[in-house]
């Protein structure tokens, strides 16, 4: 029994049982199988609701250049005007539809497309405007609001883009024209609103259809799984890969519906390259290649966009055109024949050109040093990735027209400044701003402003020389009991001494000593002695003080050699601090934002005009006397062979030891501006401020229309005829006489008639009656 | 904000506007070139002074009997039409009490009109009924700087800062800007 109980196994019962133990490992590895699909299935949909719900939201932000805004008396040049026009998206054209413009002669007819402001919408309008002696005249508005002032579309200079360096604008599915997706259906997935993601059908269909037409008009694969695919830049082919997609357009399928899908799909497609970034989604494609929106295209540019979905580089309307074209009449004929399009328009539209704008009317940071400081300010209330994200909208204070007369001046004066090496290695850097503002309007990095390499404009920390005596004068003259203008200082050698043994002796740039001079020509003529003299008189402390108060944030080393300019600052902080001396003694923040806005202009923050009082205007005043002295009998005057003698203009010119560094600053009654120019080694060159930095500076100022600097009369100054040599009153037509500024009652109480000069009395006697 | 402020700066507001219609000589504007070349852009390629040490340059050709003087005026500019349009959008504005919004349209008539005292006084007026009282004197200075001899605009100005330093609290400093205001 016990051996029946045992029996050995039988053939049959271990055939039997090795039958059930496959069954049992077969179902075991298929449990376990399932399991793993399961997971794996878990996994992909883990990462394709991650890709799609994240990918739909990741939308770089945009930086605006500040509108340009018309009305009569806004100054720009026509050449101006229309360069402004073409970064703004405008073409040449009737100036009826809208983003085109005409112009004859100094008449020109734009037809703006709107445009959402952070503070409202400018509507539509057609406008009629002329350009006579660089000023707008005869503003009128032809259809749309009425207003005496327009506001241009700004032009978009540049983006922050999410670290895959995608680009898109994102478009809602109820916005986009039908006939996109519609022929978008035709072409790729005929069956998109039927299947479940995939279409074994459709692929057998594809392949008749493209049998049919002799070439590869469709594809076999659904809108979903082109979705999915592209979500995962790898473009490899391999088995494992389609299964994978085939797995994922399933779970996307079953989570979203269609309309979502297609959404994030026109939203999603490559369709082009522009450098580093890639160009996604119908949106951006639109304005890439047509300079227009979605919503403003024709069918015949429906039908390229649609064709170049099935290879965005093969089919680049601009380096290949004979083949976009083609496939574009292609995707016609498909959109003719699932009766999308009429014959006739069918017809039409494939003996249309491509009408594909020259170059991408939208490239990319054209203005790197600019960009930099925006980002950096940007970086105060922003985090990074937010900016890369969140599709924000960065209204900026750049002046393209600005910003290109300061690269011009910048890249053509700079080889012309030295030969050899020393040309080879300078560098140069230049921030303009509005006088009255604060707003940066233009930035240049270096000599050759597209390259986004060091920023000297920012980074640049360079002894400022005597760019820093309208401050000493300033102090000085703050205390009118002690200095005005003619208050004669000693243009004469000392030796200072200090505790430790060590001896200073500042000397003047050209060696020689001028004795006795009037305070406003030791300014005008950069003197360092007398310039050291009163700094020391006045105390290092004072001086320093002064610097602060008109935007030095650094700690500034308070040595004597402090007031020959051994402190050091940015071109940057120098605009900041000039910016006081333009301003009559107003502290103005300089700023590259106005408003940074979410994607759908809702505002976040706005940066306003500060003004804060720092000094006493009346002083100022006389020190921006003597600042547009420099420019007419000092040595910023070199720049009147350049500049018309019309425009008054303010500034200080700045050497520093063995010419390291050329420095010019000043302004006019719309611009301040700073030059500097030395080499990154800080090695010599052979230049001053007056022969490297002023050529920049007068280039600059030359090429724009603007006011003269004509400071108002501050409360408490009067003007009077002196004779400066003598520190007193005298006739306005006598020998020597000056009509200069004084803070009322420091002017001079004795008065010297003058005899010598009878010739010119009597003719002034005269001068009335003849005029 | 009491009685006699919100009075004062609305009598501001219609002296404003109608100071912004009266005539007097704007900033000289200079075209490219003065006016008498070519407005063509680039510009020709600059002539550069011969390389000298500084000072360097050598007198102009033609010395005029006396150097040019520095230039300075006895006012400020006018506003122009454009500016004045925002000016009086940004008081219907004010009117419905939507400040930030007036305070947009302030600073693009500011940069029209930069040397206009009238559009600082209208930022300090915004600036007072946003009950930032220190920016608001802040753009007052600014307003007078630019008042030059134009004494309606000194003594708004005047009157306006005295305003807002009692709001503030500085009774001295408002005595002090009142009694310029009365010594016009």
């Amino acid at each position: 029994m016990a051996k029946s109980k045992t029996p050995p196994p039988s053939p049959r019962n271990a055939r039997t049982r090795s039958r059930a133990g496959f069954w049992r490992l077969f179902f075991r590895v298929s449990a376990v199988g399932l399991v793993l699909l399961a997971g794996w299935m878990v996994y992909l949909d883990a990462i394709i609701t991650s890709r799609f719900e994240g990918r739909r939201f990741e939308v770089p932000s945009r930086v605006y250049a500040r509108p340009l805004e018309l009305y009569d008396g806004a100054s720009v040049s026509a050449a101006a005007l229309e360069r402004e026009l073409a970064l703004s998206g405008f073409r040449q054209g009737d100036g009826v539809k809208p983003g085109s413009y005409r112009r004859r002669g100094g008449q020109f007819w734009i037809s703006t497309r709107g445009f959402r402001f952070p503070d409202g919408q400018e509507p539509r309008r057609r406008l009629t405007l002329t350009i006579a002696g660089d000023q707008v005249v005869d503003l009128r508005v032809l259809a749309g609001e009425a207003s005496p002032i327009v506001r241009l579309e700004p032009a978009q200079i540049g983006g922050i883009y999410p670290s895959h360096q995608e680009d898109r604008i994102l478009v809602r599915l109820d916005q986009v024209p039908p006939l996109l997706p519609a022929a978008l259906m035709a072409v790729e997935d005929r069956h998109f609103y039927e299947h479940f993601g995939l279409a074994p059908l459709s692929i057998a269909r594809a392949m008749l259809a493209n049998l049919k037409a002799g070439a590869i008009v469709q594809g076999g694969s659904t809108l979903t799984q082109q979705l999915v695919k592209n979500f995962f830049l790898s473009q490899e082919q391999t088995l494992a890969r389609k299964a994978n997609e085939a797995l994922m357009s399933l779970l996307l399928e079953w989570h979203y519906d269609k309309d979502d899908i297609l959404e994030t799909y026109l939203n999603e497609v490559y369709l082009g390259q522009a450098g580093t970034r890639s160009i996604n989604g119908f949106g951006l494609a639109s304005q890439f290649y047509f300079g227009e929106s979605l919503a403003g295209l024709e069918a015949h540019q429906i039908a390229l966009l649609v064709g170049m979905v099935k290879g965005p580089s093969y089919y680049n309307p601009r380096r290949h055109p004979e083949r976009a074209l083609k496939r574009r009449n292609l995707v016609l004929s498909e959109m003719e024949e699932a009766g999308l399009i009429s014959a006739a328009e069918a017809n039409r539209a494939r003996g249309l050109p491509l009408g594909v704008s020259e170059r991408p009317s939208y490239s990319e940071n054209r203005y790197p040093a600019y960009i930099d400081l925006v980002r950096r300010h940007l970086a105060r209330d922003y985090r990074e990735e937010d900016l890369r994200s969140e599709g924000l909208r960065i209204f900026t204070t750049l002046n393209p027209s600005i910003q290109y007369a300061a690269e011009y001046a910048v890249r053509d004066t700079v080889p012309r400044l030295a030969t050899g090496e020393v040309r080879d290695a300078l560098e140069a850097a230049m921030v303009v701003t509005a006088k009255d503002t604060g707003e940066v309007l233009a930035l240049v990095g270096g000599r050759d402003p597209a390259f986004a390499g060091f920023n000297r404009a920012l980074d640049a920390e360079r002894p400022i020389g005597s760019l820093i005596k309208p401050f000493i004068y300033l102090t000085a003259l703050s205390h009118p009991d002690r200095y005005t203008l003619i208050t004669p200082v000693r243009d004469q050698s000392f030796v200072l001494e200090f505790d430790d043994g060590r001896r200073w002796q500042p000397k003047n740039y050209d060696g020689e000593e001028h004795g006795e001079v009037p305070l406003h020509r030791a300014l005008a003529k950069s003197y360092n002695l007398p310039a050291v003299r009163t700094g020391l008189d006045l105390g290092v402390d004072a001086v320093a003080e002064t610097l602060q108060a008109f935007g030095v944030t650094s700690p500034i080393s308070r040595y004597p050699s402090m007031l020959l300019g051994s402190v050091s600052m940015t071109p940057v902080t120098v605009a900041q601090i000039y910016q006081g001396l333009a301003t009559s003694g107003f502290n103005t923040p300089l700023r590259t934002i106005r408003e940074v806005t979410d994607a759908q202009g809702e505002p976040l923050s706005r940066y306003p005009l500060e003004v804060d009082q720092v000094a006493d205007p009346a002083a100022v005043h006389l020190v921006q006397y003597a600042m547009q002295e420099v420019m007419q009998e000092g040595t910023g005057r070199s720049a009147y062979y350049t500049v018309p003698r019309q425009l008054t203009l303010a500034g200080k010119t700045g050497t520093t030891d063995d010419g390291r560094d050329a420095w010019f600053a000043g302004f006019s009654g719309d611009l301040l501006a700073v030059a500097w120019v030395g080499r990154d080694d800080n090695g010599p060159t052979s230049l001053t401020g007056a022969t490297g930095a002023l050529p920049i500076w007068a280039r600059f100022m030359a090429s724009l229309p603007q006011h003269s600097f004509s400071p108002v009369v501050p409360d408490g100054v009067s003007y009077h005829w002196v004779n400066d040599e003598r520190q007193a009153l005298t006739g306005e037509h006598c020998e020597n006489a000056r009509y200069m500024p004084f803070i009322t009652g420091s002017e001079p109480e004795q008065h010297v008639s003058c005899s010598g000069a009878l010739e010119r009395r009597i003719r002034s006697w005269f001068e009335g009656l003849f005029q | 904000m009491n009685m006699g402020r919100s009075t004062r700066v609305g009598a501001l507001a219609t002296l404003l506007l109608l100071a912004g219609c009266a005539g007097s000589p704007g900033s000289i504007y200079v075209p490219v070139g003065g006016g008498t070349g070519s407005t063509s852009e680039p510009p020709p390629p600059p002539r550069l002074p011969p390389a000298s040490p500084e000072p360097e340059a050598p007198a102009p050709a033609q010395v005029p009997e006396r150097a040019p003087s520095p230039s300075y005026r006895e006012s400020g500019d006018t506003l122009s039409p454009a500016a004045l349009s925002l000016v009086r959008e940004a008081d219907r504005l004010l009117a419905q009490g939507r400040v930030a919004e007036a305070i947009t349209r302030l600073e693009r008539a500011q940069r029209i009109a930069p040397r206009s005292a009238e559009v600082y006084f209208k930022l300090s007026e915004a600036y007072v009924q946003a009950n930032q009282l220190a920016r608001a004197e802040q753009f007052t200075l600014k307003g007078l700087s630019l008042a030059g001899n134009n004494t309606r605009l000194q003594r708004a100005g005047w009157l306006l800062l005295a305003d807002i330093r009692r709001a503030r609290g500085n009774v001295a400093g408002a005595d002090q800007a009142e009694a310029r205001a009365a010594a016009l």
